[in-house]
């Protein structure tokens, strides 16, 4: 018997997910315990939650036998347990070495769960850093614990192999604890009042402050609501949410087809011919019933939807959790004094959107430490304070999520991305662009202005991905930069991916869908008021140059054009305007968005397809992607244009 | 009857461990709690014949847990879930009126033939 009567694994996906966050709690306050290292003495409720959320680590990896885990959250926990009884000051050293073993602890646990387990890379190093810290403290704790001299020579044997924390280990444990008991037991018989006092006041030895002064692993009552947050959720599966919601969007569909039933019969009979016709007495009723129960069904099934959507929302502080440390490591290594500030932690969105944030968010923070945020030298040189401020701000505008990063540091340089875009042939020495198109050059792939390749960013790979993975998620990029005073860059995402309002349009007998989003206006235009430029179509609305975009050649439907007049879409993405030439609108809907399957593969200038009431088939423009190659060709045109 | 037990840690794999090898011996596990204010909460609404107990937990700690559940009723029956180096507290939790104790990381037969001296 033994193991068999449990299987581990059974248990690992617990373990996954409740070390994770305990590891981001971790995080979370050795950052804050930073901020005690010049007072050399931490705040004991700090080091009283390291020390628990260690402690539970290192249970939970012996029982499930994750024995380099054990015992390194074992010397972590000692370390912790050595700041609580103020054995040991609080130092610069002994935060990092917390921050380094935290990390570690992080690998290992990554491993032991990915199965490679005995993949313990970096633990030697960070044991053995470790023991040199803390030895000579535990040395004087021996001298303090003086009559406990026998029992802290037990733990550090202890410590040594928690893994093989054989039978041998635990019953010489158990034999000292019962020496204790028995010792306690006979000195309590020799004080018979003692023993009286206590157990005729049981209450009062409950008392809370006896504990505390015990063993001092109180919590504060502020904690108390967190937890009891927690504990009123349950963790599920996200692929069973998608599958709810796949289904939703079917009932979409069909709830929309019953309208348009609903509505053909309520025109056919419901108003204009009335009773008037025979046959149409019957169906007169019926079509109102009808009508009614759709209206009804239409209210429900969006509740439906908008709960689901609900269930699928997450505040997006899931993300920003781990921003902090990342931020203050990479301060650190550039010698750069920078605050992180957070507001809007506990707005939601949709949990697929937030997964997908996280590292473009990353990214950008990097950037402005790396960038933006000038040496402390330099900043009190130019009148600013010492450390520069990173800011972090989510919050919800209409039917999207705006996140804001905003630095206080140099702004971009014009000048020099100019320049440097010119060396690297990105752009010509005579090409004229407006101060936001040099501020676009930064996502161009491979571009860089950094001088110096550093490790964090300056790669020229990074703010090109940033604006390629917003773009993947239907959200909009922008960049507000002012020389001296900073940069702010501006990220705006659907709430969900799933369902959007589109405007539909007909091109050549086919319909397409445009989201709504995007759309600025739609408009007739006489061909008098088109100009060509260069081979492109342009049209002017309200001064501004608008590069035009005929659907059916871009997808190659064929059918001529109308040589008096056009009906154009004007669509935008970040201040630069599109319009999509097509033959008809035919009206507002809300679409369910079915990716393309594999089959079909990737189609430019689509994003996908969705089922109408009617059950046809529209296929999605991707506007993004029209956007852009437009402005490929445009760029030129509006140039030359303007000048003439 | 099968005996109706109250599990008490703040860590969700020791929980559902315990469980687990309590469950397939026969024992009917009525409540789980995440700290000592919950297993106070929790003694009192479910009467449980045994608490398993672990030391350290936030808001409130498992010794506190126990000098409480024992005033509130002095024959409780609470077994202490406790790592190695914490001797002191054991012993301290056994005067305050803890019946036994196991020590993690433990095996199953271990925390089965602890509970069945304590119950008997």
């Amino acid at each position: 018997m033994s193991d068999d009567l449990f299987d581990r694994s059974e248990f690992v996906a617990y373990f996954r997910d409740e070390t994770e966050d305990l590891l981001q709690e971790i995080d979370a306050n050795l950052l804050q315990l930073e901020d005690f290292v010049s007072s050399e003495r931490a705040d004991p409720e700090i080091v009283n939650a390291l020390f628990r959320g260690l402690h539970t680590i290192k249970g939970s990896a012996g029982m499930l036998q994750f024995g380099s885990i054990a015992n390194l959250a074992h010397k972590l926990e000692n370390l912790c347990d050595l700041l609580r009884k103020e054995r040991m000051p609080l130092s610069e050293g002994c935060v990092d070495i917390l921050f380094l073993g935290r990390d570690v602890l992080k690998d290992l646990v990554d491993a032991a769960i990915a199965g490679r387990e005995g993949d313990t890379a970096g633990l030697d190093q960070v044991v053995e850093r470790l023991d040199r810290f803390v030895a000579v403290y535990e040395e004087t704790s021996a001298v303090i614990d003086g009559d406990l001299g026998p029992t802290h020579r037990f733990e550090e044997e202890a410590q040594e192999e928690i893994r093989a924390a054989g039978n041998a280990e635990i019953e010489a444990f158990e034999a000292e604890v019962a020496r204790m008991l028995a010792a306690a037991q006979a000195a309590r018989r020799d004080e018979p009042p003692a023993e009286c006092a206590v157990r005729a006041e049981p209450v009062r030895a409950a008392e809370p402050e006896v504990a505390a002064a015990a063993n001092g692993v109180e919590k504060p009552a502020g904690e108390q609501k967190h937890r009891a947050n927690t504990h009123q959720t349950i963790r599920v599966d996200i692929e069973r949410l998608d599958t709810l919601l796949n289904l939703v969007g079917e009932l979409v569909i069909n709830r929309t087809r019953i309208s348009d039933i609903a509505e053909t019969l309520d025109r056919s009979f419901g108003r204009k011919n009335g009773a008037a016709d025979g046959s149409a007495g019957v169906l007169v009723p019926l079509a109102k019933d009808l009508a009614e129960s759709s209206a009804l069904l239409a209210r429900t099934t969006s509740e439906i939807q908008e709960s689901i959507m609900k269930v699928r929302m997450v505040p997006i502080g899931q993300v920003f959790d781990r921003f902090p440390r990342v931020l203050r490591d990479i301060a650190k290594a550039r010698h750069k004094e920078v605050e992180l500030r957070i507001s809007g932690a506990d707005t939601d969105l949709d949990k697929t959107i937030v997964d997908e944030v996280g590292e473009p968010l990353m990214h950008l923070l990097r950037n402005c430490v790396d960038h933006g945020i000038e040496l402390p030298e330099v900043r009190e040189r130019i009148g600013k304070p010492r450390h520069g401020t990173v800011a972090l701000n989510a919050y919800h505008e209409g039917n999207q999520i705006i996140i804001e990063v905003t630095d206080d540091g140099s702004g971009v340089d014009l000048e020099r991305v100019r320049a440097r875009a010119i060396k690297q042939g990105l752009i010509s020495a005579d090409d004229r662009l407006s101060d936001r198109e040099i501020v676009e050059l930064i996502f161009t792939p491979g571009f860089s202005t950094a001088e110096v390749i550093s490790d964090v960013s300056g790669r020229g790979v990074g703010m090109d991905v940033v604006k390629k993975n917003i773009t993947r998620l239907k959200g909009v990029f922008d960049v507000n930069t002012e020389a001296g005073v900073g940069t702010r860059f501006t990220i705006k995402l659907p709430l969900t991916l799933a369902i959007i309002q589109a405007l539909l349009v007909r091109v050549a007998d086919e319909l397409y869908a445009i989201p709504l989003d995007s759309v600025i206006e739609s408009q007739r235009v006489e061909m008098s008021e088109m100009r060509t430029v260069h081979g492109n179509e342009v049209i002017t609305l309200r001064g501004q140059v608008v590069p035009l975009v005929r659907i059916a050649e871009v997808f190659e439907l064929g059918g001529g054009r109308d040589p008096e007049k056009a009906m154009i879409v004007v669509v935008g993405l970040q201040g630069r305007q599109v319009g999509l030439v097509v033959d008809a609108f035919q009206g507002e809907q809300e679409i369910v968005i079915k990716p393309l399957s594999d089959v079909v593969g990737r189609i430019p200038g689509i994003s996908g397809a969705t089922i109408l009431g009617n059950g046809a088939i529209s296929l999605i423009i991707d506007v993004h992607s029209l956007v852009s190659e437009a402005n490929v060709n445009g760029r030129v045109a509006r140039a030359e244009y303007s000048g003439v | 009857m099968s005996k109706r037990v109250l599990i008490v840690d703040d860590a969700v794999v020791m929980r559902m461990m315990i469980k687990g090898i309590l469950s397939k011996n026969g024992f009917d596990v009525v409540g789980e709690a995440q700290n000592g204010v919950e297993a106070v909460d929790k003694y009192r609404t479910l009467q449980p014949d045994l608490v398993t107990m672990d030391m350290v937990m936030p808001e409130m700690d498992g010794i506190t847990a126990v000098k409480q559940i024992i005033g509130q009723d002095p024959n409780a029956r609470i077994i202490m879930c406790t790592s190695m180096g914490q001797q002191a507290l054991v012993v301290e939790a056994i005067q305050a009126g803890a019946k036994s104790f196991i020590t993690k990381p433990f095996q199953p037969p271990k925390i089965l033939e602890t509970i069945s001296k304590v119950l008997s």
